[in-house]
């Protein structure tokens, strides 16, 4: 999550005290301050973030990463005797791991470990689906909005013939060509977590462009821009300096988004045979591997499920909060002291509340 | 304008074009389509004849081309000169599309109209109840549904709602201690959502309690699952509530003009029930769109009579009381037919389905059909609601509370406006403009977006035919789905661009 | 329904509404009307409607065409289609008398009488002359002329299987009233018996038509067809016109407006086909046969989830299912449900490692032993099939599947696997090594969790050996299969049960499913001995010869027979063996009934 920068120009629309709360609590805090006092006020975002580093820092230190061992006794590919078929041993009175906590498919693999390792590499691809999505429509957007005429009129020509593709199928056509490239150029089956996050990455990113330009069009005009241009500064600076810190609230909250229905959408590739392949395990790929075992072993579904829940709810959670931090418009709203109060109002119309929701970051698959 | 709509279709055929051309060549890099031949013992019949129809000798650059020129032909009306090729098995693909096409969108109609509505009024609601219990309960359960792997939600939905529901309709009894059990729940989850002081809250729960007891206790001891029926005592207290809703949401309870009037379209619609029902029972869709016409029609009738202070919303309330009278009256209509829908061969006394959209072999009335459709769709459609739920609902919520601070609410307010009239006049409809454009969008996306829903549930919708030509790497039935969608989307695109100008005056499109 | 039940009707829910106030017990509700599903009145009589699940999709009648030789198309054969000869579920083959006989009247030549009895289509057309030369057409690839290499010629009817078991025979010889027929055999045939498959039996009368000619005319142009010979090809243009209707004309997708193409000689016959979705049958009134069906309506749903399946099943929306692949779980499932009936049993495919005798790792027979000895063929059989059938066991023979009996005996005592690979022999197969590591790479089919979980079990053993296992697993590994770009293979065959075809194509030189490049003379000699021998049980002893020489060259190992069953609602009679050849379930339709 990248930290917001403290703004070197005033007047920006987050400094405008909030509703119902005393002037002087706010005066002398910087941006990151406020926002960071807000998202911690909020209990939700609050729980979701440790609920998510809980399960990250369980999934990397349990089986280890890449060479490093963790200290999780079992490895997710190795065999062993199926113990009480494969039941979860893990008891909550008295309070007990067991042998294995979570149970055991039908070869005996610990499903612990097997959690563990498709919770890593879901996280990879949501990050890299992040950070690819995150840079691509920010530098997109960024250059349409910024210099305007042939750029953005290429730029943005370029954003529509891939909005219209719908993402599901995007995806599973990448999808099914990361497999066959990683495939006939004898890749270890890891780079099919790496390219599919690529992929998916390089197929989510025009949403989050077109609302960088809708923001970097509207912070162009504004006054403290035209000052900074006529004090001499380069494009760059004011790109840099100026403009993106003031974005960072809509490309954070957006990529937030984008990273949950990430999971999802590699969730869905799963189940369609096109997502991460064997001998490696996503959490969508170990659900869709033990869809028949619902009924009758429930554990295999029910774990990798939970898993996946949490994730994309906490983050989903973790966007909300963001949102209320950064955009302070939707805070608390009572009809009775609104109606008592009067001050408060914000002029700027920003489309971050347009871009905050689960809808507009990125096509639910359904 | 013309100009605009204009210049908007050239590029959008030229963005079609482009992003047809790369999905072509994606599909083309995508794999061998040969490839499930080379195992086959007829290979060396198969194979060449495969490449022949398929035009696979020539590159996929030029192919494109060749595809694109048929495709072209679409645009001939009434020429026949349509074809968007082959698909490996030889069906031409403009007729599966045909096909897969009423299979998609009887899916997604039902389901998206619905999670227009419902997460439309539970944005609204949890927005003017911000941080209370209700709003933390609808963001959580919204956010958890859009959190589901959607077959996952799928499996469970057929285990409980198809499978042990109907194991339930084979023998309806519950004991006292299980109705007075799922009561206490629901009396708990009213108490949790409600708002207000304790004093409210309570007894909001006890509310809950008394009316879910109730309505179980009714549904069991007439064996009404079995043997549904609404009647003429149902209609009527059903109706009355309609009146009253109605009422409260478009006039105001003050206005007993257009109250009056709501109610008295109710009994007109109680007169008639005797008299359509053979009509009914002889009709088919058509007599079914004529009566709710007629009623909603006679509603407004009785409304603008009625007179008042405001004509005209007497008009509207008594108008969509005739409106939903007309549709109970339907109900009870259909639900006259299940039970002879149930004991039929083909059902087997096991109504909600779990694939399929049809029963296969199964023939009946309008209403035994129709009846037929609804088992069939339930599950795929509380499916598609569940997860669409999320985006509308936290997007009507933040738009509804940006709308709420805006000066002009606040200007309202201190004019001393009643506040549902300031909710549903001032914040509600200026609410939905943005709505309009995520709605089309949606629509536009959802086509190609009930993949994983169709395929759980044994629909051969669009998402089945993308989906298995992916697989098969075979290009033309991925090209007509990619076709379909992707002019779906810019049409719908275009109309919210539309749409959006013509809601809100401050937005105008550049002539 | 009219006014008048309606009035019954408000008046039952005025006194349902009356009833609350009355009832007042410790539990609510149960109507006075019994409801057990198809038991009630409506489906209680003779007749009855049965579902069927289906993975795939129908698209044809022509089951014997290349192109819709598709599982659910057999299955819709074998209720519209009789011939000479069905096959029980142990594979013994049981004359049809309702159709006609036949008789082998002399070895030496092959020949064989065949004699139809008055049967007739269901559009009342008789079965007779042309219908049979039609299908001896078909079958025998008669006029057959095409050259691959030179890709001159034509091959007339795009047959699914190989005109291989007819393809020697002269021009049948009829009786004066057609109801005879005489073939003569060039070449003596092991299979002779199943020579005629009725997937493929066509009526004459609907393909003159679509061919554009009179049933008259069709038969003169079979009997004056020349005899193929790929060397000289000639134009046979009325024949071509005939191939082109049996090929295409019995392929749709959806009830046919023309239907002519809908006829039936079996129980049931083609009502109605609703595209991508269920094909419904109804009794066939015209049979004359001596198998009629019981039900009035039979349906193939097309549900392709496995899971989407059983609960289908559960809810009574299908009465049958049959699932090609099994796990336990979803075995564990339909057994757990409430009034359906399991019949398990072995299916005719076995999964099989094959060592590729063209890449360089095994060119070195030490290296291949030494593999296969590291193989831990129990430790599989316990952890993948023996949790779905207890009494499964390691297959020892690449020629026989365990469930045929006696030949697969006999082909275990002489083949000597059981000593060779019986158990793993890490410390062998390090011996055979001598310290060197080679690398192994082999292909399965990673969409198949069973072979993903076999692979597993088969890496870590031979790692241990000192080999470095590859992990090529390909959902689309056939595509890979014959490019021979890999080391070992790992998938299955499927035996048509009967019959001595797959032979040649597998373990001969050059054989179209020889993928590892396996060559021996001596085994290239014994098949093709045995597949002219009609002494069944020496031509045994040459099979289970054959199957010694692959253990010897450490061709690879067969692992275990897959595991199949078929689960049935208890309201169904008859359906109650496992049939593990491809007509699965169907096998006898016509005993199927409703209770």
């Amino acid at each position: 999550m990248s930290q917001p920068q403290p703004i070197d120009v005033p007047e920006t629309v987050e400094q405008v005290p909030e509703q119902g709360q005393k002037p002087q609590d706010v005066r002398g805090k910087s941006q990151g301050q406020l926002v960071r006092q807000r998202f911690f006020g909020n209990t939700g975002a609050v729980v979701s973030v440790v609920v998510l580093l809980f399960i990250v820092v369980l999934s990397v230190t349990s089986i280890g990463i890449g060479p490093i061992p963790g200290w999780w006794k079992w490895s997710p590919d190795a065999t062993g005797t199926v113990m009480n078929s494969g039941r979860p041993t893990l008891s909550l009175l008295p309070p007990s791991l067991g042998e294995h906590p979570f149970g055991q498919d039908n070869l005996g693999r610990d499903l612990f470990a097997m959690c563990m390792q498709g919770t890593q590499y879901s996280l990879i691809v949501m990050i890299v689906v992040g950070l690819i999505a995150g840079i691509v429509g920010t530098v997109v957007g960024g250059l349409a909005g910024y210099f305007r005429g042939w750029t953005e009129a290429v730029l943005m020509r370029l954003t529509d013939v891939i909005i219209i593709i719908p993402l599901v199928i995007l995806a599973a056509l990448l999808g099914r060509l990361a497999i066959s490239w990683v495939r006939s150029h004898g890749l270890p089956t890891f780079a099919t977590v790496l390219a599919l996050g690529v992929l998916i990455g390089l197929a989510s990113w025009p949403p989050l462009a077109r609302l960088v330009r809708g923001e970097f069009l509207t912070l162009r005009e504004r006054e403290f821009v035209d000052a900074a241009r006529l004090a001499g500064a380069s494009s760059g600076r004011i790109i840099f300096k100026h403009i993106l810190p003031n974005t960072v609230g809509v490309i954070t909250v957006n990529i937030t988004l984008l990273m949950s229905s990430a999971i999802l959408l590699e969730t869905s590739l799963s189940y369609l045979g096109l997502g991460i392949q064997a001998p490696d395990w996503s959490l969508g790929r170990l659900i869709n591997e033990n869809q028949t075992a619902f009924a009758t072993r429930p554990w295999l579904f029910w774990w990798p499920g939970v898993f996946i829940v949490a994730i994309a709810l906490s983050i989903n959670f973790i966007g909300d909060g963001l949102r209320d931090a950064f955009d302070p418009r939707q805070r608390k709203f009572n009809p009775k002291r609104a109606r008592e109060a009067g001050s408060g109002t914000d002029t700027l119309r920003t489309p971050l509340a347009d871009a905050a929701q689960p809808g507009a970051a990125g096509q639910a698959t359904r | 304008m013309t100009s605009y709509i204009l210049r908007r279709l050239i590029t959008a055929v030229l963005i079609l074009l482009g992003a047809s051309f790369i999905v072509y060549l994606m599909t083309a890099a995508s794999g061998d389509p040969l490839w499930d031949l080379y195992g086959n013992p007829n290979a060396q019949q198969l194979i060449p004849a495969r490449v022949e129809a398929l035009n696979l000798d020539t590159p996929p650059v030029l192919r494109y081309f060749t595809w694109l020129g048929g495709a072209a032909g679409c645009l001939v009306p009434f020429a026949d000169t349509c074809s968007l090729g082959v698909s490996r098995d030889g069906q031409q693909v403009t007729e599966l599309l045909g096909f897969a096409m009423t299979q998609t969108i009887m899916l997604v109609t039902v389901g998206t109209i619905l999670a227009i509505v419902v997460g439309i009024t539970l944005g609204i609601v949890s927005a003017l109840r911000q941080y209370s219990g209700l709003d933390y309960g609808i963001t959580f359960f919204t956010f958890l549904c859009f959190s589901l792997p959607s077959f996952w939600l799928a499996v469970l939905l057929k285990e409980v709602v198809a499978i042990q529901f109907n194991d339930f309709l084979q023998k309806p009894v519950l004991s006292m201690a299980t109705i007075v059990v799922m009561s206490l729940v629901a009396g708990v989850i009213w108490f949790l959502v409600s708002f207000g002081q304790m004093k409210t809250r309570l007894l909001m729960g006890a509310l809950g309690f008394v009316v879910t007891f109730g309505i179980i206790y009714f549904v069991l001891a007439t064996d009404w699952l079995n043997h549904p029926f609404l009647g003429i005592p149902l209609i009527a207290l059903t109706g009355i509530l309609v009146a009253v809703i109605a009422t409260i949401l478009m006039a105001g309870l003050r206005n007993r003009r257009a109250l009056y009037a709501a109610l008295g379209t109710v009994v007109v619609g109680l007169a008639v029930y005797f008299l359509v029902q053979d009509m009914l029972s002889n009709g088919g869709f058509l007599t079914i769109l004529v009566f709710t016409v007629v009623m909603t029609a006679a509603g407004a009738a009785i409304g603008y009579l009625a007179g008042g202070y405001d004509r005209g919303q007497g008009a509207r309330v008594a108008g969509v009381t005739g409106f939903f009278v007309a549709l109970l009256i339907i109900l009870d209509r259909f639900m006259q037919s299940w039970p002879e829908y149930v004991n039929s061969s083909h059902i087997h006394g096991r109504p909600i389905a779990t694939a399929n959209s049809g029963t296969p072999g199964f023939t009946g009335d309008f209403w035994a059909t129709g009846l037929d459709r609804f088992t069939h769709l339930l599950l795929p459609t509380i499916c598609l609601t569940l997860l669409a739920l999320a985006s509308y609902s936290r997007y009507s919520r933040a738009s509804m509370l940006e709308i709420m601070g805006q000066d002009y609410v606040r200007t309202a307010r201190a004019k001393g406006l009643s506040e549902r009239t300031v909710v549903m006049r001032h914040a509600f409809r200026n609410a939905l403009i943005p709505l309009a454009t995520l709605v089309a969008y949606d629509i536009g996306g959802l086509i190609g977006g009930a993949i994983i829903t169709e395929s759980v549930f044994a629909f051969t919708g669009m998402g089945q035919l993308f989906v298995q030509a992916v697989r098969n790497v075979d290009p033309n039935p991925v090209m007509g789905v990619f076709l379909v969608t992707g002019i779906v989307a810019m049409v719908f695109n275009l109309i919210a661009d539309l749409v959006y100008s013509v809601l809100d005056p401050r937005v105008r499109v550049k002539a | 329904m009219g006014k008048y039940t309606f009035k019954g009707k408000a008046a039952v829910s005025l006194a349902a509404i009356a009833a609350l106030t009355l009832t007042g017990c410790a539990s609510v509700g149960g109507g006075d009307d019994s409801k057990g599903g198809g038991d009630s009145s409506a489906a209680g009589k003779d007749g009855g409607v049965v579902t069927v699940a289906e993975t795939n999709k129908f698209s044809g009648a022509n089951a014997g065409y290349t192109k819709t030789n598709l599982d659910i198309n057999g299955h819709v054969a074998a209720m519209t289609r009789e011939g000479f000869a069905n096959v029980d579920t142990e594979q013994k083959l049981h004359p049809n008398e309702g159709f006609g006989t036949y008789k082998k009247v002399s070895d030496d030549p092959l020949t064989v009488e065949y004699e139809l009895k008055d049967t007739q289509w269901s559009d009342g057309n008789k079965i007779d002359k042309a219908d049979m030369m039609l299908w001896w057409s078909e079958l025998s690839g008669y006029a057959n002329d095409a050259d691959e290499e030179a890709k001159t010629g034509k091959d007339y009817f795009s047959i699914a299987g190989s005109t291989d078991i007819l393809h020697t025979t002269d021009m049948p010889k009829f009786s004066e009233d057609g109801k005879k027929m005489t073939v003569t055999w060039g070449k003596p045939n092991a299979d002779w018996e199943i020579a005629f498959d009725s997937n493929s039996f066509m009526p004459a009368h609907v393909v003159a038509k679509k061919a554009g000619m009179s049933e008259d005319e069709l038969l003169k142009v079979l009997e004056n067809q020349k005899k193929g010979d790929p060397k000289s090809p000639q134009k046979q243009p009325e024949l071509e016109k005939i191939g082109k209707a049996w090929d295409t004309a019995f392929n749709f997708t959806s009830t046919p407006d023309d239907k002519d193409v809908l006829v039936s000689n079996g129980p049931y016959k083609i009502e109605n086909v609703v595209e991508n979705n269920s094909i419904t049958l109804k009794k066939n009134e015209n049979y004359k046969g001596s198998m009629p069906g019981k039900l009035d309506e039979i349906t193939l749903r097309t549900i392709g989830d496995a899971t989407a399946q059983i609960q289908a099943l559960r809810n009574g929306e299908v009465d049958i299912m049959q699932p090609n692949n099994v796990n336990k779980d979803t075995l564990d499932q339909v057994q757990q449900i409430e009034n359906v009936n399991v019949q398990k049993g072995d299916q005719l495919a076995y999964d099989h490692l094959d060592l590729n005798f063209g890449s360089d790792t095994f060119k070195d027979k030490d290296v291949r032993e030494a593999f296969l000895k590291t193989v831990p063929r129990q430790k599989i059989v316990d952890q993948l099939i023996k949790p779905v059938k207890d009494d499964a066991s390691v297959l020892n023979s690449q020629m026989y599947v365990s469930s045929q009996g006696e030949p697969y005996k006999k082909a275990t005592e002489v083949n000597g696997a059981e000593k060779m690979y019986g158990e793993p022999d890490i410390e062998g197969a390090k011996k055979l090594l001598g310290g060197k590591t080679p690398t192994v790479r082999i292909l399965f089919n990673n969409g198949n969790p069973q072979r993903t979980d076999t692979f597993q079990l088969i890496k870590e053993s031979a790692e241990k050996a000192g080999f470095k296992v590859q992990d090529l697993g390909d959902p689309n590994w056939s595509e890979k299969l014959s490019d021979g770009d890999y080391d070992a293979s790992l998938f299955g065959w499927v035996s048509p049960g009967v019959g001595t075809e797959m032979l040649s194509q597998i373990f001969k030189t050059g054989g179209g499913g020889n993928y590892s490049k396996y060559s021996n003379k001596d085994v290239d000699k014994l098949v093709d001995e045995a597949r002219t021998n009609l002494d069944e049980s020496k031509r045994v002893d040459q099979i289970a010869e054959i199957d010694k020489h692959t253990f010897e060259d450490a061709y690879g190992l067969p692992l275990f027979q897959s595991v199949g069953y078929v689960a049935t609602s208890d309201k169904i009679s008859g359906v109650d063996k496992y049939q593990p050849n491809q007509t699965g379930v169907f096998w006898n339709v016509s005993e199927w009934s409703r209770k």
